[in-house]
């Protein structure tokens, strides 16, 4: 049982550290791949000194929403990261990591967000965050259910439980609910953090963009803020995907061993999981947006099948 | 319920046979449909080999050499000719659209495993963790034929009715006698040439092989 507090500090602190990395990652596996050199992985450090030294426009039309919402969304990823067990399980504010906190956090930020594109009264923002709340609808509840599926195995939502349980009980892992819940939760990954498919994080035309449209009207800290937020959200489901589903590395005792080798396996997993997806962007075409709903249906219909299968069939 | 490798592997398998059924709601092109049968068939006779493997019974073998004959390879022939001569067209206007159409997927996989539910708690087999999922891929066929418009979709959903009930064999029961698995593929196979030799005639009536121009019949 790890109870100290410095464990929580020492987790923020590297989720922080890692999270603009890893977007960094992602973009270079991406241009490697489409036979460009591109911008160095710790390119997005830069971007975000840049931004923060820079001034902050803001319209005249907006309201002390819009200056309120980068706070709360960032405040929300970081309080999601102190929850989720990256590098060890259970953690000292484990007790308060469910996942339904954890699930409707994550939601608060997406909320704040929306309202902050509509806010300004631009064309963009409002479009932007219609089409947020739509992949948001039907992404919610996914998530969910596809966690569900391991909390039913592991006999309680408390994430870091879950963690431990699959540490201790290892023939569950293979499950064939837990492969749905794992291709269900994948799919929602890409909703959720504006990846293709579903959204083009690197566009700025009004066809394809959902993400990048609410944030339009942000310039300066504001901007450094959600873009580290949104990498947060990038870090936060990748960890959830390889610490729920292949828990291996994870440390459950405070021995400055175990956190090490937890620190790294973490890092690998985090990197492994960043290419798989940073190729699956260079295979894919982003979808036409009527079809998004199609997409993530399918994957509500996975998570589902993953929670009925693991219920039924005890 | 014991989480033996068997069990673990066929509950697996029938689950990735169920998603390929599902792939039939989803998907809009025709050649993906007869793309996902013959996927399904695969596994269906990779399923068949590993039951025969772990049961110790050779006539399985037979049975999914067949069966892989016919399904991945006869069929899917017949059906890319036929997708050829008088397909082009897309199923762009179902009855149900496809988000519903795969939330009511969802439903009546659901609606299987409460059916089979006393069926799996009575039953000792270690397959018997695949039943919903094989009635699962009953009712989802059944619904493709229903709110689907193009004649060659139908075909494929009751292939995939078809699928679904010689997977309801092979975990129920083990496979079904050899004699009784020929006669089945020889009533599947000529069904499927009837039915080839009516989609023929409807494109020559209408030039589409859209059902619901047969309505014009009406008067």
């Amino acid at each position: 049982m790890i109870d100290s507090y410095w464990l929580e500090v020492v987790q923020g602190l590297l989720a922080l550290l890692v999270a603009p990395g890893l977007v960094g990652l992602v973009r270079w596996v991406k241009a490697r791949l489409q036979n460009r050199r591109g911008a160095p992985p710790w390119q997005p450090y830069f971007e975000l000194r840049k931004l923060f030294q820079k001034e902050a426009v803001i319209s005249k039309n907006a309201s002390w929403l819009f200056r309120f919402a980068p706070y709360i969304v960032f405040g929300s990823a970081l309080m999601v990261v102190l929850l989720v067990p990256l590098i060890a399980a259970p953690l000292p504010l484990g007790g308060i990591g469910d996942l339904l906190v954890v699930v409707y956090l994550l939601l608060l930020g997406t909320f704040f967000l929306a309202l902050a594109g509509l806010d300004p009264g631009t064309a963009f923002g409002g479009m932007g965050a219609s089409r947020e709340m739509t992949v948001a609808a039907i992404a919610e509840p996914t998530i969910a259910l596809a966690i569900f599926t391991l909390a039913l195995s592991a006999g309680s939502t408390n994430l870091g439980r879950i963690v431990t349980q699959t540490l201790v009980d290892p023939s569950i892992a293979g499950s064939p609910g837990r492969v749905l819940a794992f291709v269900a939760l994948f799919i929602v990954t890409l909703a959720e953090t504006g990846r293709l498919p579903v959204d083009n994080p690197a566009t700025h035309l009004e066809l394809t963009m959902i993400h990048e449209a609410m944030i339009l009207e942000y310039s300066g800290r504001y901007l450094a803020l959600i873009e580290w937020a949104a990498s947060l959200k990038l870090l936060i489901f990748l960890s959830l995907l390889a610490n729920l589903f292949a828990p291996w590395g994870v440390a459950t005792e405070p021995t400055l061993l175990a956190l090490g080798v937890g620190i790294v396996t973490w890092l690998f997993k985090l990197a492994l999981l960043g290419v798989i997806i940073a190729v699956l962007e260079t295979r894919v075409a982003k979808l036409r947006l009527f079809r998004v709903p199609e997409l993530l249906g399918l994957s509500f219909v996975l998570a589902l099948l993953a929670v009925t299968s693991s219920f039924l069939l005890k | 319920m014991n989480e033996t490798a068997f069990a673990q592997l066929s509950t697996l398998l029938s689950g990735l046979i169920l998603f390929f059924g599902i792939a039939l709601l989803w998907r809009r092109s025709l050649h993906a449909y007869i793309d996902a049968f013959q996927w399904q068939s695969a596994v269906l006779a990779a399923l068949l080999v590993i039951v025969g493997y772990f049961e110790q019974d050779v006539e399985l073998y037979l049975v999914a050499v067949i069966f892989f004959v016919l399904k991945v390879i006869v069929i899917p022939r017949y059906l890319n000719r036929l997708e050829t001569r008088v397909g082009g067209e897309r199923e762009m206007r179902p009855y149900v659209n496809a988000a519903t159409s795969l939330v009511v997927s969802g439903a009546l996989v659901l609606l299987a495993y409460v059916i089979t539910r006393p069926l799996v708690m009575a039953s000792t087999l270690p397959t018997r963790g695949g039943l919903p999922l094989a009635i699962g891929l009953v009712f989802v066929g059944l619904f493709v034929v229903i709110t689907r418009k193009k004649a060659l979709t139908q075909v494929v959903g009751f292939l995939v009715i078809e699928n679904g009930i010689a997977l309801m064999a092979v975990l129920g029961t083990f496979g079904i006698p050899f004699i009784v698995e020929l006669g089945v593929s020889l009533d599947l196979l000529m069904g499927f040439l009837v039915m080839q030799v009516f989609i023929y005639h409807i494109h020559g009536t209408f030039e589409s092989i859209d059902v619901e121009q047969l309505n014009q019949l009406k008067h």
